[in-house]
């Protein structure tokens, strides 16, 4: 399979009065077209900072961020990028988020094929019912699931989420995490994925990066070779979830721990 | 209190204040605050027809002199809160020229331009320039970057950066700037038309003050309060309108 995403000794350093922090020591990465690695570590760990370099949004202090081969300047408008901060429009109603991308120029949508799709994203994510209801009106949960939707809707390449499912609760992250793996082998999307939730990354990922904490460097990388597609409800009672789950913590928990004693 | 309790009470303690006007001036003070009787017999006579072109001359002014110092102002807001650089450049000039209490140049303008109305909407559009343009610019300054680059990686190109984030983010900021600005272009007009002039309700003032004209006097004010609530009541109709979307957050 091709390449997609390229990280080749990217490093990250912030000024901030006069302090210099290095939040990424030099990372390698590849991401195959199609693949779905999820990165996992402790807060701080330079995670989202590469989701914001491959979306063009934050230059590297060092290296190179490949896509398609090609160096990453400016926005890169072959992802689609969920922020850890949902971006939705305050004056814009639920159903008019979603359809914003359908609404630009570069892929104008005719009103009736826009109202179907816009009507199928959210009952996708549930949002029936709430479509005339502005961001304001919305729990936390739903405005994330909100800008799934919108994420969703105009079907990017590649994928790029940081921590897309935190705030919704247990039942209702399953439903979610089983409509994502459906629609991204669907539309053979690549998606880089960031999350602090082990039992996610294990059930989605074809691969799981495991970063250590401040500054960043990538710990260990492993191939998740569960069979697809999955079964999200019942993958966590499969023995070899269970295997997995204990090896991958273990060469967490160090970090996780210190992370946490550090906050 | 119901609503109809409240009115009730606005309304008693209106006529209250009335009678109470009307007892002062009966007892003697009439010369200092007139009276509510003669005041309306006042406004009577001039609605029977001598008001009209004055009211016409200060709304036209008023209507114009905002209209065309908004527009300019949002203009120049929106531009700027999006062009860091030239902001630099060219903030410390314009707060200089804000600096500057703008009514003190009415009589410049009236030297300029004449006694005719172009004076008083220059000196309007200039107040309410100024007022539009920091609310604007702060407004476009304040957008959301992170909403900036959603459009962005979407693929919007920068008019529809514009069109749907940075237009509409501003929309609140220069709803408030119209609201602050209403008054003091009514204040811009007056104290332009108090200076010189030939029409206009600020002439009817200066005209009546002349002549101890009490009657007279009361009567302009009283028009002028009612053109305030009328213009204050428009805006907050506007806001609802356009910023229905905040109801959620306030």
């Amino acid at each position: 399979m091709t390449e997609k995403i390229r990280l080749e000794a990217v490093t990250k350093l912030f000024n901030t009065r006069g302090t210099t922090t290095v939040a990424l020591k030099p990372v390698d990465l590849s991401v195959r077209d199609n693949e779905f690695v999820a990165l996992v570590g402790p807060s701080g760990c330079g995670k989202s900072t590469i989701l914001n370099m491959v979306a063009g949004l934050m230059p590297a202090s060092g290296g190179r961020v490949l896509y398609d081969g090609a160096p990453v300047a400016g926005a890169n408008r072959r992802v689609g990028y969920m922020t850890q901060k949902d971006t939705l429009l305050p004056w814009r109603s639920t159903a008019d988020n979603i359809r914003l991308a359908l609404e630009l120029k570069c892929r104008r949508t005719a009103k009736s094929e826009a109202d179907d799709r816009v009507a199928q994203m959210i009952d996708l994510v549930g949002l029936k019912g709430f479509e005339k209801h502005f961001p304001a009106e919305l729990s936390g949960g739903m405005r994330k699931r909100a800008a799934l939707a919108r994420t969703l809707i105009y079907e990017p390449e590649t994928l790029l989420m940081d921590e897309p499912f935190g705030a919704l609760d247990a039942q209702l992250k399953l439903v979610m995490l089983d409509q994502l793996q459906r629609l991204t082998q669907d539309r053979r999307m690549t998606v880089l994925f960031v999350t602090h939730d082990l039992a996610e990354a294990i059930t989605l990922a074809d691969r799981i990066v495991i970063f250590s904490g401040r500054p960043g460097r990538i710990r260990s990388i492993h191939d998740i070779a569960l069979p697809r597609p999955r079964d999200v409800y019942k993958a966590r009672f499969d023995p070899d979830f269970a295997h997995l789950h204990a090896t991958l913590w273990d060469e967490m928990k160090d970090d996780v721990i210190a992370a946490g004693a550090r906050a | 209190m119901t609503p109809r309790q409240t009115l009730a009470w606005q309304v008693a303690l209106g006529l209250l204040l009335m009678a109470l006007w009307e007892a002062l001036g009966q007892l003697g003070a009439v010369n200092y605050v007139s009276r509510p009787s003669l005041v309306a017999a006042k406004l009577a006579l001039w609605f029977g027809g001598t008001v009209y072109q004055h009211l016409g001359t200060t709304l036209i002014e008023l209507i114009l002199g905002m209209g065309i110092g908004s527009s300019l102002g949002i203009v120049a807001g929106l531009f700027l809160g999006r062009a860091p650089v030239a902001a630099v450049v060219l903030r410390p000039l314009i707060v200089a020229l804000y600096s500057v209490p703008l009514v003190a140049l009415a009589p410049l303008f009236i030297m300029f331009l004449g006694l005719g109305v172009l004076p008083k909407i220059v000196l309007v559009g200039l107040v309410t320039f100024f007022l539009l343009f920091f609310n604007t610019f702060a407004g476009a300054e304040r957008i959301d970057e992170d909403q900036v680059h959603a459009l962005e990686l979407m693929g919007a190109s920068r008019g529809e950066i514009f069109r749907k984030v940075v237009a509409p983010g501003t929309a609140v900021w220069i709803v408030g700037g119209l609201k602050i600005a209403l008054p003091y272009a009514l204040v811009a007009t007056i104290t332009g038309e108090l200076l010189a002039t030939r029409a206009g309700l600020g002439f009817l003032l200066s005209q009546a003050s002349e002549r101890f004209d009490m009657a007279g006097l009361y009567a302009v004010l009283f028009i002028l309060m009612t053109i305030g609530l009328l213009l204050s009541e428009a805006s907050a109709r506007l806001e609802t309108h356009l910023l229905h979307w905040r109801q959620g957050h306030d």
